[in-house]
């Protein structure tokens, strides 16, 4: 909105930009072509694709119009109408300001043409802001992503001066992004923009402060506020709470933005939305999770749907098998209070692998925007059954000496009570019981204190039905076949394994490799997974944060499994710290007549 | 042939033993010898194949051998193999006569890929190679001749000399007339000489004008057959110049040759590429389903040289582009590409199904074809020239040296799919590829990222055979970054990352399959007739109403006329695109 000059569409009767078109009703042109320029900006660096970006994720209807999509869409708020529309970001807040008086308000401002966003990390002094929401705001500051005027808060109840707050900031800001010049200044520029409020998470008055401060920066701006809530779970709803009643914008959108975990189990997440819900919209929560940020998984509808070679084979018809694999090669390393109450299932399998596997096996979308995309993932995961305890493996890391170097034991953490059973490593074999992917095992994964680290998806397919080839691949006919492997991390690839004739006289046949690895492709530094997430949200683009809906059927597939464990206190099968992970997964991958393919001779 | 289970009844029906000299081979096999005994021979030569590279011997052969592929004799039981394979080597003895040995393909070509199959050890325990021409020269001048373009090409292993040394020790020479029966009795008494009394299977390579092969098959058939093991003649193109002459040609061959006896060579055939395309097709899971018309929108054929005739045009000029290349080369990749899939390797199986593509093709219509001819340009102070101007070349002809053309396969997975088919001298690059372009993705989700130019989204596969062998399929990807912008990558496989080894010549792979009798990459008279029958049309045509060539520059991409016809079936040559 920053950068979009409505002035020609604003009458000077009306109190901002948007709401001209709003009372005169037809005309939501100005609110929404407001996000257009943002876009633009956010390829700025990139002038030379600007109209291929600009045409297709702007333009999609629906996609950034977040404060446009209940009347875009026929829920029942539409019926309110513009109104309705035009408060969404006080939109459940009580008491709600009428929309007169807001105009009133505003039109005396000097500013009132322009808008402005307040980003406010809630839990500023956190290990999660210092190392990657400041540095993911100051990267796309630098790429000139932000809109022109931003404000940004840190907000903790440790007492801290602007100053300190820009000093700890400053020391994890790096010019991440390709070295360009003048990196000194972009980071003075930045950190000046960066204000520090301490208050305690359930004080509505520390907040009525905050947003005193914010209104200050925002000078009469239509002010667009986005909430990061860095904080743990206990005190979310608080800090929600708060937030939503004392400092969310008067005349733009509220934004909260909440990272994992999204409860324990169906149950406790269904209260913590509940809880939220009293306060927030739908479309106000931005359940971030991280991994669907990826460059590797933001490619993955790229591959699925813009090219012809692949959507053909995408079924139970010509896939054998799918694995999702998330390894660490490090523990808890002191850190497993944390982890010690939610295990690996809940920490990366509930999650990240689940939403992988989703837009993976999903049908295809009408179109890209959010509500579309994940429609589809809400059928794919409500058509799964959900995960029985024979499907699942799990495992604990136990201390290995290598090397003359002895790494401790999960339980050897001090953070961590020394009977613990929380699985440190897990598979799970998980099926879709619907047309496309009948019988097709999706295995899943993950684990901590691996050989190695590792995230990326492999797709198995069958073999080739009477293999004119067979004589020449020997014995073992699940080395020939062809296998297309996403990895996501480290070393971002594509690659498709094929049979091929190795060069020379005689015919042996070996499998190579198609290959992209995108180290040699593409010059450019990956963003990391939360400058993207952060802009979307900015932007109102929801294609990447988890609806509710979405996260409830994701729960009731775990939970089950998750109460079995604890109820039944299942013991890990315990594994050496380093070592490939509990044997166990082999034969839960061998009962579906599959294999490991990270673990293979070959990869 | 060659099944696993009767070889030698199976060998019998299929290649029913030539009238003239192989009854007695074959007498000698079915009555005097176990039946395994002469398949046994091939599986030892198999083993022997795969010697330097140990570490895959297990799959190589068990996968080989008992696959039929190269059990032109009958395939082998393993057990009996090992025990027969010495007194096998022992008794026999291969003869390579070379008839035109002092001629160019000769010298580059023939020698140097005998000295590396020998190299590999390839060759059997006891052979000997002679070199037939009407120059006169010694067995010494002969093998001063050779020597200087033996390399040691194949990785540079040790010994190199000595092995040079050793195989040079087996090349004789004897001189004589080509249409000399006389001579060729000399031959038969020399070469019986040095069989020394084995099992004598005996290989002819005529590397001659086309003028004379028929006299050469006279005499080298009736006077210097093997007696008691086998006779092969290897025919280098031009078969004919049009399906009467090339009819007529086969017809005459016949006469002195069974089917069996006949090895016409393509050497395109033995490009490492060529050989994998049959393996990507039919031993991956993830191609075959994209394989027809409802995938594929188009399959181009490209071969192009970046010289001239360079004075040598006096038999170019006689043929042209399109028999020289297109009816042969290109046409062989393309039944290879376009034919279903076979009930086995063996050869009989998969040129049925060349031949049934080739059948099911359309005639060649002059609409549907563009020519060239290049003419003299001046780059960089550096004159070339035209190819009129070439000395060996009538300055009125017509003969193209670059021709595009679109060829129809009416079958039920080709219906509608444009081959098309390019081939030029004197262009900007030297570069042999095919190129599988495919449709557009229906209800592309991410149209508006592509911009204007749809085409430019689509997925591409391409096999390029020379330079530089690779194969790469052209994916939509997202350009890492924030935004959503849209490129084609390649998913690669470049073989020099790849493999190590260097690729072993065509022509090694062609002697070394007419040796064992694995007629596969040969083209056989019903094939020959078959390609034919699609070109002659339009070459009569084009001669009868002298049609003109488009001239093009020297070094150029060709004449534009080929965009035209490619634009006409909605086609964009892919070598030309600009994202190469």
């Amino acid at each position: 909105m920053a950068t979009y000059p409505p002035s020609t569409h604003c009458p000077s009767s009306s109190a901002y930009s948007n709401n001209s078109s709003l009372i005169n009703g037809s005309n939501r042109l100005p609110q929404r072509t407001s996000f257009p320029s943002i876009l633009r900006k956010r390829c700025r660096s990139t002038k030379l694709y600007l109209h291929q970006s600009s045409n297709g994720v702007s333009l999609s209807k629906a996609v950034h119009v977040q404060d446009g999509a209940k009347s875009m869409k026929a829920s029942p708020v539409e019926n309110d109408g513009p109104v309705k529309i035009l408060k969404d970001g006080i939109l459940s807040v009580p008491p709600v300001t009428p929309p007169e008086e807001s105009i009133d308000i505003a039109s005396f401002d000097f500013n009132k043409d322009k808008s402005t966003v307040s980003i406010t990390v809630v839990g500023a002094s956190g290990d999660l802001a210092k190392k990657k929401i400041f540095p993911a705001l100051f990267a796309l500051y630098y790429e000139g992503c932000l809109p022109e005027h931003f404000t940004i808060f840190g907000y903790a109840r440790s007492k801290m001066t602007d100053a300190e707050l820009r000093t700890m900031v400053s020391k994890t800001l790096t010019c991440r992004i390709d070295q360009r010049e003048n990196c000194g200044e972009k980071m003075d520029q930045f950190l000046e923009r960066c204000f520090y409020h301490p208050g305690q998470y359930d004080s509505q008055e520390n907040f009525l402060e905050l947003d005193k401060k914010l209104k200050e920066h925002e000078a009469g701006r239509v002010a667009n506020r986005l909430f990061y809530l860095s904080i743990p779970p206990n005190i979310f709803i608080d800090a929600v709470k708060c937030a939503s009643c004392s400092a969310s914008s008067a005349n733009g959108w509220t934004r909260v933005i909440v990272e994992k975990p999204f409860g324990r189990d169906s149950e406790s997440s269904a209260a913590l939305t509940r809880s939220l819900k009293q306060y927030l919209d739908e479309d106000q929560i931005f359940r971030i999770d991280h991994y669907l940020g990826k460059e590797l998984v933001e490619n993955l509808s790229v591959l699925r749907f813009s090219n012809l070679i692949f959507e053909p084979l995408w079924s139970r018809q010509y896939i054998r098998n799918v694995q999702f694999i998330f390894a660490e090669d490090f523990g808890t390393e002191g850190r497993g209070g944390y982890f010690d109450n939610y295990g690996i299932i809940r920490d990366i399998m509930q999650n990240h692998l689940l939403q992988i596997l989703a837009l993976f096996a999903m049908e295809t979308p009408v179109s890209l925007d959010a509500e579309d995309i994940r429609n589809e993932k809400v059928k794919v995961l409500r058509s799964m059954r959900p995960l029985r305890l024979d499907d699942v493996v799990t495992g604990q890391y136990k201390s290995h000496t290598r090397g003359g170097v002895k790494y401790p034991a999960y339980v050897d953490d001090k953070t961590v009570p020394s009977d613990s059973l929380t699985p440190t490593f897990a598979a799970a074999a998980l099926f879709i019981d619907n047309a496309r992917w009948d019988g097709v095992p999706f295995l899943m994964k993950a684990g901590k204190a691996l050989h190695d680290r590792r995230a990326e998806i492999r797709v198995q397919f069958r073999h080739v039905p009477g293999n004119l080839y067979n004589k020449n691949i020997g014995t073992d006919l699940d080395l020939a076949t062809n296998e297309l492997v996403i990895r996501v991390q480290p070393d971002e690839a594509i690659y498709l394994k094929i049979n091929n004739k190795v060069p020379g006289l005689g015919m042996r046949l070996d499998r190579s490799n198609l290959n992209l690895l995108y180290a040699a492709r593409y010059s450019k530094e990956i963003p990391d997974a939360y400058e993207r997430l952060l802009l979307d949200a900015i932007e109102g683009e929801r294609r990447l944060f988890i609806r509710s809906d979405e996260l409830d059927a994701a729960w009731s597939l775990f939970t089950p499994v998750l109460k079995e464990l604890e109820d039944k206190k299942i013991v890990p099968e315990y594994y050496p710290y380093g070592s490939r992970g509990p044997v166990g997964s082999h034969y839960l991958a061998a009962r579906y007549k599959v294999r490991w393919g990270d673990v293979g001779s070959e990869q | 042939m060659a099944t696993q289970i009767s070889p030698c009844s199976s060998s019998s029906t299929t290649f029913p033993p030539s009238s003239l000299n192989q009854d007695t081979f074959s007498s000698a096999k079915f009555f005097n010898f176990s039946t395994k005994s002469s398949s046994s021979r091939w599986v030892f030569k198999i083993h022997s194949r795969i010697n330097p590279k140990n570490q895959f011997e297990l799959k190589s052969s068990n996968g080989y051998p008992l696959n039929a592929i190269s059990l032109q004799d009958g395939a082998a039981e393993m057990p009996l193999a090992k025990e027969l394979v010495s007194r096998e080597q022992a008794e026999s003895n291969l003869s390579v006569t070379i008839v035109g040995a002092s001629g160019d393909l000769a010298k580059k070509k023939i020698f140097p890929a005998l000295f590396a199959l020998f190299y590999e050890d390839c060759l059997p325990q006891n052979f000997t190679i002679f070199g037939y021409a009407r120059t006169k020269m010694t067995d010494e001048e002969l093998r001063e001749m050779i020597s200087r373009t033996l390399t040691c090409r194949i990785d540079k292993r040790e010994n190199c000399g000595d092995k040079m040394e050793e195989f040079l020790g087996r090349c004789f020479y004897h001189s004589g007339q080509y249409n000399s029966e006389e001579h060729f009795a000399e031959l038969d008494s020399k070469l019986k000489q040095k069989e020394g009394g084995k099992v004598s299977n005996r290989l002819f390579y005529l590397s001659i004008p086309p003028d004379i092969f028929v006299d050469v098959v006279r005499c080298a058939s009736g006077k210097a057959s093997s007696k008691n093991g086998w006779t092969r003649v290897i025919v280098e193109k031009p078969f004919g110049r049009d399906a009467e002459s090339s009819g007529e040609l086969t017809r005459s061959l016949k006469q002195y040759l069974a089917e069996d006896q006949i090895f016409r060579i393509d050497h395109y055939l033995g490009k490492e590429l060529v050989e994998n395309l049959s393996v990507l097709r039919f031993s991956n899971l993830v191609f075959e389903p994209l394989w027809s018309r409802n995938y594929i929108r188009n399959v181009q054929f490209i071969f192009s040289e970046d010289f001239g005739t360079e004075g040598r045009g006096g038999y170019f000029d006689n043929y042209g582009i399109i028999r020289d290349i297109m009816q042969n080369h290109l046409l062989q990749i393309l039944a290879l590409f376009a034919m279903e899939t076979p009930v086995t390797l063996d050869a009989e199986d998969i040129r049925n199904e060349k031949v049934k593509v080739l059948r099911s093709m359309r005639q060649l219509r002059l609409e549907d074809v563009v020519i060239g001819q290049y003419k003299g340009h001046s780059k960089g102070g550096k004159t070339h020239l035209g190819y009129t101007e070439d000395p060996t070349v009538p300055n009125d002809s017509l003969t193209p040296t670059f021709a595009a053309a679109a060829l129809f396969i009416d079958n039920a997975r080709w219906d509608g799919v444009p081959f098309l088919m390019k081939a030029g001298k004197a262009l900007n690059t030297r570069r042999a590829e095919i190129r599988v372009q495919f449709r557009h993705v229906p209800g592309n989700l991410y149209k508006r990222n592509f911009g204007t130019d749809l085409d430019k989204a689509t997925n591409e596969l391409v096999l390029r055979v020379q330079p530089d062998e690779a194969i790469y399929l052209k994916i939509n990807n997202k350009i890492p970054g924030l935004g959503m912008r849209l490129d084609r990558s390649d998913l690669n496989l470049l073989y020099s990352t790849r493999y190590s080894k260097e690729i072993p010549d065509a022509y090694e792979r062609l002697l070394l399959d007419a040796i064992e009798g694995e007629r596969r990459l040969f083209i056989r008279s019903d094939e020959l007739d078959a390609a034919w029958s699609i070109f002659t049309p339009l070459l009569k045509e084009l001669e009868a109403k002298k049609i003109a060539p488009e001239l093009y520059p020297y070094g150029s991409r060709g004449p534009v006329g080929a965009h035209y016809l490619a634009a006409n079936y909605n086609v964009r040559w892919g070598d030309l695109a600009g994202d190469d």
